[in-house]
């Protein structure tokens, strides 16, 4: 086995086929994530009877265990507790349905979910108080307060984290080989055993995910400069 | 697809799984002692802008924070022996742990680095400037004045960084470790209870990243000792300093992206 450079370039063209199942699993688990980090977010805030203490335990299990357990447990777990709904209710459909990549969307979104939740969470506490109550005094109901007021500045204060998320789980998404999703990582895998090359075949994937993770930063530092443009002095 | 479940079976898993929990604890330990050298080595030439080491150091972190740990993982496997042998050094009877521990290292290493140099840097620079004017050396005004304060402010973020390093070790079953997760695979695929495995699996590692985080809670308060607040209130939305500070490193990006995996 030797090293052979031009094969990095082979197996980077072989590998960029693969970089949309990959980007799919990130925008949809980030999007749901974001969807259930509010919900999670606004319950603890609020402090929501019944439902924080749920959501508490939600964020502690799911920060408190690797991404690739809560993989093999939806992969494994929910066909059983569908298959078993259905056979109670005389349903048609089965787990069989559902494509493997499925199964990495709905676990990669609840995970998505507790990280996102701590996101938004922090992201709220970062906007004063008082800005809520100024709200209320000109007259405006909490929805409309929160809205108008707490959420863009929210957004502002946790864009960081919120690329950091995102990056993280652009990362994450490579565990989706475990349930023979195709994406980046098990395309690299493949190209690597099919031509017995694996260091070039990796190289090429890790210049890909390196890419990707520049542009998303890249990105996000525009946006965050736009959108942190009312806190650019002149006024005060 | 397997067994019926059976909730018996998690109990009788938790022991077999725990046998092997100091193979991910030896991973944790190891890599966590590079990681921070590594970050050490790697963080001083960005404080102190040495010319070109620090466009290197910068490279390092930025390839080991851009790339997933899975992806480095076999990248060092199949890679190092390789470039080894360039040199010629045979790697081929190396153990497949001294690869596991020198990728966790060094990608600890990389945000070792950022999150040292954010907590030094978060440390206000008139208080250099003041133990200078009281008549400190650079060495004494770093050891007395900043190192004091800096470690206050890079516990949460070292926290964070031990549980999701903890998390990450349950990817080195792909080179085929023996640790927590390809023990509970190995158990998964014998007995048909993938399940239980998996729920006795996650109850492990709960435990454990909650005892970490816990133990580490205890030592931020110590060492944040000084800005204990005189009257305590109690208010949702209070920001108090450790709080602030905990933002300022949030900016500073030093945490590690979303998931530990």
């Amino acid at each position: 086995m030797k090293l052979d450079p031009s094969f990095i370039w082979t197996a980077l063209v072989q590998i960029l086929s693969a970089i949309p199942t990959t980007l799919y699993i990130t925008c949809v688990s980030v999007l749901i994530g974001f969807v259930i980090g509010v919900a999670v977010a606004l319950i603890r805030l609020y402090r929501v009877p019944l439902l924080y203490p749920l959501a508490v335990g939600y964020v502690t299990f799911i920060r408190g265990t690797p991404m690739l357990t809560h993989l093999l447990l939806i992969y494994f777990g929910l066909p059983v507790l569908i298959d078993g709904l259905a056979a109670h209710f005389g349903w048609s459909f089965r787990s069989v349905s559902i494509p493997m990549i499925g199964f990495a969307y709905i676990s990669f979104s609840i995970t998505a979910g507790a990280y996102m939740s701590e996101v938004v969470r922090s992201g709220l506490l970062a906007v004063d108080r008082g800005q809520l109550e100024a709200a209320h005094s000109i007259g405006m109901t909490t929805p409309q307060s929160l809205k108008r007021i707490v959420f863009p500045q929210a957004l502002a204060a946790s864009l960081p984290n919120l690329s950091n998320s995102v990056i993280g789980m652009l990362h994450g998404s490579t565990l989706a080989f475990t349930v023979s999703v195709v994406d980046i990582n098990a395309k690299a895998q493949i190209v690597a055993s099919t031509n017995w090359k694996f260091f070039e075949a990796y190289l090429a994937a890790a210049l890909i995910f390196w890419a990707l993770t520049f542009l998303i930063e890249r990105v996000t530092s525009v946006i965050e400069r736009r959108i942190n443009l009312y806190n650019r002095g002149g006024v005060a | 697809m397997g067994a019926q479940f059976d909730i018996s079976f998690v109990f009788s898993f938790l022991p077999k799984l725990l046998g092997t929990l100091s193979t991910t604890l030896l991973i944790v330990a190891c890599s966590l002692l590079t990681g921070i050298i590594v970050g050490f080595l790697v963080a001083l030439p960005r404080l102190y802008k040495v010319p070109v080491l620090k466009t290197l150091s910068e490279i390092y972190i930025s390839f080991f924070r851009g790339t997933p740990i899975l992806i480095q993982l076999f990248l060092f496997y199949y890679g190092l022996p390789e470039i080894m042998k360039l040199v010629h050094v045979d790697m081929t009877r190396t153990p497949v742990l001294v690869f596991v521990i020198l990728t966790y290292g060094l990608h600890t290493g990389a945000y070792m680095s950022e999150m040292i140099r954010a907590s030094v840097m978060a440390v206000d620079k008139g208080q250099v400037e003041a133990a200078y004017a009281a008549g400190m050396t650079g060495f004494q005004a770093f050891t007395r004045i900043v190192l004091p304060q800096a470690l206050g402010i890079a516990v949460p973020v070292f926290s964070n960084l031990v549980i999701a390093l903890l998390k990450d070790t349950s990817l080195a079953f792909t080179l085929g470790v023996m640790e927590m997760s390809g023990k509970a695979q190995t158990l998964g695929s014998l007995t048909q209870h993938f399940i239980e495995t998996y729920i006795a699996l996650a109850l492990i590692y709960l435990v454990i990243s909650f005892t970490i985080e816990k133990l580490l809670l205890v030592a931020e308060h110590h060492l944040l000792r000084h800005e204990k607040q005189n009257t305590p209130e109690k208010n949702l939305f209070k920001i108090n300093k450790s709080w602030s500070y905990r933002r300022i490193i949030a900016e500073l990006g030093t945490g590690k992206g979303g998931t530990g995996l």
